[in-house]
């Protein structure tokens, strides 16, 4: 009780006191700050994925917190081969998630067909159907890599202008 | 010795369908001819010595180029492996296909802790097709479709022989020696029709084969 004694006698000092900022850096804090990804782990890259949101690494200090649903997601994360019959589905998973929405592509699967580049049924780079704004290199990546990756689209974030361009 | 043992066993449980050893090097090998391989299946799973009471897997091969060098390497110093260059019609429209696919079965005896394999071969005609053994192993269901989707095999009896793997009205057998590696189409988003279209792939075929000099061969 004593603290909250001392507190009042804070404010009572200095008054309760205020912050300024833009209202875009305002609204980009709190867009890095809760960045839900949609589950989208299609091959290999999805257990580093799992790696990355596991206890060791914890994305969830980052607010990055997975969600089994497009309408609950801010970030989809498209982790490993994109195959030609998954094209459409994952398309309209991205249709679905609310706007604003990124796209993180993870390992060399989804960012250009990798591995795959040559075969008959594998999408060349997710960036064919959906587009993307962060590219992590890898085969898998690491789930530093992938965690670099959010950080890198977090510094995105906090370059965009929303409030000003309508 | 155990093993020569079960060899003849098996021999003279067989003895009135034609079939022959093949290799007995490993897992005892059997060639078995189509029309009799319902029959030779049933008494492998029914007879109680023998006991395959498990299917393991069912592959199909295709001999198209078996025997025949994949690539000659002073040819191929130049031109690289021929499949990854000359593009070939699918054979879907060929009428005959002598002795081109084959199809093996894996059974697994738990009580004799014994494995053997059968290979048959399809009929000639196209569609090239064996009889389904779906009635006596149930797990045969998806490896049929599975043969049925990357080589074009025909189940006769099977009851629901559609494609597993490929994409919803894929055309063509991927796995067989003819069908290009490149494929035949590829996926692109439409911004104006706001879907996913279908086009015409947009890479070129090219040698899969490292391109080695070699001094003994000039």
């Amino acid at each position: 009780m004593g603290l909250k004694k001392n507190n009042d006698d804070l404010i009572v000092q200095q008054g309760p006191g205020f912050v300024t900022t833009s209202v875009d850096k305002l609204v980009n804090w709190a867009r890095t700050g809760s960045m839900w990804p949609v589950t989208l782990g299609l091959a290999c890259c999805g257990i580093e994925m799992m790696h990355s949101a596991a206890s060791r690494y914890d994305t969830d200090r980052f607010g990055v917190f997975y969600r089994p649903s497009p309408r609950q997601s801010d970030v989809m994360i498209v982790a490993g081969t994109l195959c030609n019959k998954m094209a459409p589905p994952l398309r309209k998973i991205y249709d679905q998630m609310a706007e604003p929405k990124w796209v993180i592509s993870m390992g060399s699967c989804a960012n250009g067909g990798g591995y795959y580049h040559h075969s008959y049924s594998v999408v060349r780079g997710c960036d064919q159907i959906i587009p993307v704004d962060v590219y992590v290199p890898g085969c898998p990546p690491t789930a530093e890599a992938l965690i670099n990756g959010i950080i890198e689209l977090q510094e995105k974030i906090r370059s965009e202008e929303s409030i000003a361009n309508g | 010795m155990a093993k020569k043992n079960h060899i003849k066993l098996i021999n003279q449980k067989l003895s009135e369908y034609s079939h022959s050893l093949l290799s007995s090097d490993h897992d005892p090998l059997f060639l078995v001819e189509q029309s009799d391989l319902v029959n030779i299946c049933k008494i492998l799973k029914t007879d109680n010595e023998l006991d395959y009471s498990i299917l393991i897997d069912i592959c199909a091969v295709d001999y198209l180029t078996y025997g025949q060098a994949d690539w000659v390497t002073n040819e191929a110093t130049k031109t690289g492996y021929s499949r990854a260059v000359e593009q070939k019609i699918i054979a879907d429209h060929d009428d005959e296909f002598p002795d081109r696919f084959a199809i093996f079965y894996q059974l697994l005896s738990i009580s004799n802790n014994s494995r053997i394999s059968l290979k048959t071969f399809t009929t000639k005609l196209n569609p090239p097709s064996v009889p389904s053994i779906n009635k006596i192993w149930n797990s045969a269901n998806w490896f049929e479709r599975e043969a049925f989707d990357l080589m074009g095999v025909h189940f006769k009896g099977h009851p629901d022989l559609r494609r597993i793997l490929t994409d919803y009205g894929f055309i063509g057998h991927p796995f067989r020696k003819d069908f290009p590696t490149n494929g035949n189409l590829e996926v692109v988003y439409d911004e104006d029709k706001e879907e996913v279209v279908y086009k015409p792939v947009s890479i070129t075929t090219r040698p899969s084969v490292p391109r080695v000099i070699r001094k003994d061969n000039d």
